[in-house]
């Protein structure tokens, strides 16, 4: 079924056209994003449990973006009706003529020509199976507990299981001149965590899941709790790392980490305005092994950050950022296109209409190879398996990379000894890294269970992921 | 349009509730070198309702909730809609009965200070000079930067009498130095403010600018092994922010953490530095409408005080004290000069330097060290740090120097000797 319209959005459209048309009396472009979200957090715990609105998700809300012909000003809100219309364009007036009240001497403001814009006309949904107002919040709750409760029953040694799903769905409205853009887009994720207590310390494992669609999700969250069990356990008894350069097998949950923070951020091309990426002097150049082919796209994929059109109302694109080992594309935003004269690639993302719309990433991952994971392993003589992957910080200047990682399982002569190390810090030098690959399997897996910052900051959903692995890592 | 809620409430017969009023209000910058890339300005209001419901299960008393939203112009009918929904849901959320904080109509607290004196666009003005103002060497300058001016304006009330109003402007942003020569480096800083302390902002981006610089003369990583590491700035305030968390209702009531009022939390035998710990309230009351105060975390390694919004206070039989994230702690008696007169490797500035509260780990990849052999001070970039504070807790040396920022005053170094490093083989 498809993700149906938002009638809020429906309702306010026309006002909203009024407003743009209003605008655009005064401003050579003018564009208005409208936003209509509903999203819901439901978990359970052995001490806790919630069903609430995901408050960061929830929303209602609108930007009026205008140009006087070479400045870009934008205005958020969240209340418009007739009596509202003209307030709200004397505040973007005001706010466009601001720039020499507050710049000090020696400072001045970026000349950015118009948007040229296609006329287009658009309106697409997602596809669902389960619809979660209609599951209700009392069955999704109660499947929740019965994972808890599984994973609990499990073992005396778990000191808790959490159990998470949250979905959002919303209706996306931009107007401009030349456009006029409706998009309806639902995406599930879930996660288990589990805890188990070695004295003061608290190991901790989870696996998550995530789809573009509704509750369906809930029926492949079973099958990882005993799993999930067993591993955290096994953490129980982990070893710090040995810092050192080790041969290393990365299933794909780290692979897609490696894929977002090494190069993903290093291609966002709002980081090339600001000379704030190392990417522009290697384009066409080898910076991984020919065996790497990485993509990029709202449309690349169907998982949690996929949508139609991106929030300054571009076409969602499937950019191939690296071809067999060779960079050949960044991803941009709307703005930046037009400063390096490139095509905008549907990335200009938002955190939320309160927030500006920056180059992002949406669903980034690398193609699969040939090799079949047992042959990966018995290749390596001494090494490891790294698994779960929590988190990672870019460096697109530097091509630096650290990603934390909390299962490395230990490979000698071949074979997985059964020994884990926990937790580890995977850092290196991009290029080194993504050269260093020398086996990909053939299936690729995508994970959008997890949030994307810009530095420390404007999170965004989005996918990530790949085939299993083989490189050369820096490992503490 | 919280008459509209409150009329709401009352048909459908619900009497136990939150309602968080916040009228949001700021002004943005966007900078790429010296030039205004874009601003932004937001003008919302965010309302957000908590529903409370009592029953029954098992022979006990139970207390749900849930919280939604309600968007400005939404009309009556939506609006009982949404929190006839929210009740429904409360009773589906079997959590033990606790009670909500009692208040009464409170006058409301203002802003003060050289924002609120100002506004929005002067205030802007003035923190972009001060950001800029160093900024006109050719050697080391400003990549870009972001500055956010906010004012919001908050009122709080609830079924038990809590109605609270207070208002606080603050300023936030980030800015990144490159310096191109002998390589091309940068750095990434970031500033909050409530007020604008004069020439502070300024004496920030000063110390940014000699940090990138030795970046750019950075080249190589530590060799891999063991090392006495300095931690210093905003890495000392994650460090101690283990004990901010362990010491939390939300962490101690789900035994996720074991602490105890009394427990000495640094182990049995310390041989370093005691730590004490100053919770600072930042607004004057928590989201709950709790009056928030200075209290003492720890005094001398000593748990005095768990921290935590009613649910869990009342869990722990504790007093509900708001949730805290702002600590003061007193420095130590060692001089840095001191801390530096053996080989050390000092730290930085990190890509992304990470305290996991469940295990005590901390760690993350080095972007600019200093190491001392004894001999020569280098600086380094590259290779990781990683430890357990469990491991060096009872070992921490505190500097007698002091660094403060918007959410932590205290000591500017620890020194922790052992560190496992990951560099250069």
């Amino acid at each position: 079924m498809k993700v149906q319209e938002s009638d809020f959005i429906r309702q306010k459209k026309p006002l909203l056209t009024r407003l743009l048309n209003r605008l655009l009396e005064e401003f050579p472009y003018a564009s208005i994003l409208a936003v209509d979200s509903k999203a819901r957090l439901y978990s359970a715990s052995r001490r806790n449990i919630s069903v609430s609105e995901d408050d960061l998700l929830t929303m209602r809300g609108f930007v009026a973006k205008v140009s006087d012909g070479s400045h870009y000003a934008e205005y958020s809100f969240n209340e418009v009706s007739e009596e509202k219309l003209e307030e709200i364009c004397r505040k973007v007036h005001d706010l466009a003529a601001l720039s020499s009240s507050i710049l000090p001497q020696g400072l001045e403001e970026q000349e950015y020509p118009v948007p040229t814009e296609d006329p287009t006309v658009f309106e697409g949904s997602t596809e669902y199976e389960v619809d979660p107002e209609e599951m209700g919040d009392d069955a999704v709750l109660e499947h929740l507990k019965a994972l808890r409760d599984k994973g609990l029953s499990l073992s005396d040694q778990i000191l808790d299981v959490y159990a998470f799903c949250t979905y959002q769905k919303y209706t996306k409205l931009f107007l401009s001149r030349e456009k006029d853009l409706l998009q309806n887009v639902m995406w599930t994720n879930g996660t288990v965590s589990l805890m188990a207590s070695r004295g003061e310390e608290i190991k901790d494992y989870y696996k998550s899941y995530s789809c573009l669609g509704g509750m369906e999700l809930l029926s492949q969250m079973e099958a990882g709790v005993a799993d999930g069990v067993g591993m955290v356990l096994k953490l129980l008894e982990s070893e710090p790392m040995v810092p050192g350069e080790y041969e290393c097998i990365c299933d794909p949950e780290v692979t897609g980490m490696i894929v977002h923070e090494a190069f993903g951020h290093g291609v966002e091309m709002d980081m090339f305005v600001k000379d704030r990426a190392l990417a522009p002097s290697y384009m066409d150049k080898y910076v991984a092994s020919e065996l790497v082919t990485m993509h990029d796209g709202a449309c690349a994929a169907k998982e949690s950050a996929t949508y139609f059109f991106d929030d300054e109302g571009t076409m969602a694109h499937d950019t191939v950022v690296i071809e067999k080992g060779v960079l050949k594309n960044g991803i941009s935003d709307l703005q930046s296109a037009m400063v390096l004269h490139t095509a905008p690639t549907g990335n200009g993302r938002r955190e939320s209409y309160r927030r500006k719309a920056y180059t992002r990433m949406t669903n980034t991952f690398f193609e699969g190879g040939t090799d079949d994971v047992e042959e990966m392993i018995a290749s390596v003589s001494y090494g490891f398996l790294l698994e779960n992957p929590s988190s990672g910080m870019e460096d697109p200047k530097n091509w630096g990379i650290q990603c934390m990682v909390n299962i490395a399982r230990e490979i000698k002569d071949g074979k997985l000894t059964g020994k884990i190390f926990s937790p580890i810090v995977l850092t290196g030098y991009v290029p080194d890294l993504l050269k260093s690959i020398s086996m990909m399997s053939p299936n690729v897996q995508l994970g959008g269970g997890g949030y994307c910052g810009k530095g420390h900051k404007e999170w965004v959903k989005v996918s990530d992921g790949g085939p299993y692995l083989k490189a050369r890592i820096r490992l503490g | 349009m919280t008459e509209q809620i409150l009329a709401a409430l009352a048909q459908l017969g619900i009497k136990t509730y939150l309602i968080s009023e916040t009228d949001k209000e700021s002004l943005e910058c966007f900078f790429v070198k010296k030039r205004l890339d874009l601003k932004r300005s937001t003008d919302t209001k965010e309302v957000e309702v908590t529903v409370y419901r009592a029953f029954e299960k098992d022979g006990k008393d139970m207390l749900g909730s849930s919280i939604v939203q309600i968007h400005p112009g939404q009309g009556k009918e939506e609006i009982l809609d949404v929190l006839a929904g929210a009740y429904r849901a409360a009773a589906l959320v079997s959590n033990p009965y606790y009670e909500l904080p009692s208040g009464r109509k409170e006058e409301p607290v203002p802003a003060n200070g050289r924002f609120a004196a100002d506004g929005l666009a002067e205030s802007m003005k003035n923190v972009c000079q001060e950001l800029f103002a160093a900024d006109h060497r050719t050697d080391v300058f400003l990549n870009s930067a972001e500055v956010f001016l906010r004012r919001h304006k908050t009122h709080i009330l609830n079924s038990s009498g809590v109605d609270v109003r207070y208002e606080t402007y603050d300023v936030w942003g980030e800015y990144v130095v490159q310096c191109v020569e002998p390589q091309d480096v940068e750095t990434y800083h970031q500033f909050k403010y409530r007020d604008l302390e004069a020439g502070d902002l300024q004496k920030r981006v000063e110390e940014a600018f000699e940090t990138t610089l030795a970046r750019a003369r950075a080249s190589k990583a530590p060799k891999a092994g063991v090392y006495t590491v300095l931690l210093s700035g905003d890495q000392v305030k994650t460090l101690f922010d283990y004990y901010l968390s362990r010491a939390s209702t939300n962490m101690v009531y789900q035994k996720y953490s074991n602490y105890e009022v009394g427990c000495q939390v640094q182990g049995g035998q310390v041989e370093g530095d005691l730590l004490t710990i100053r919770l600072k309230a930042k607004d004057p009351y928590s989201p709950e409408g709790i009056p928030m105060k200075d209290r003492t975390l720890l005094e001398e390694g000593v748990l005095k005080t768990l921290h935590g919004g009613a649910r869990f206070a009342y869990y722990l039989g504790v007093e509900p004290t708001g949730k805290y994230r702002c600590i003061s702690v007193p420095v130590g008696s060692t001089p840095l000069e001191e801390m530096k007169s053996k080989p050390y490797l000092h730290l930085v500035s990190f890509s992304d330097f990470q305290m996991d509260d469940f295990t005590g780990h901390f760690g993350g990849e080095i972007r600019l060290g200093f190491l001392y052999d004894g001999e020569t001070v280098t600086p380094v970039t590259g290779g990781s740090v990683s430890g357990s504070i469990l491991d060096v807790q009872d070992r921490l040396t505190f500097s007698k120097e002091r660094y403060h920022s918007a959410d932590y005053d205290g000591p500017f170094a620890v020194r922790i000797e052992g560190l496992r490093v990951a560099g250069e083989a």
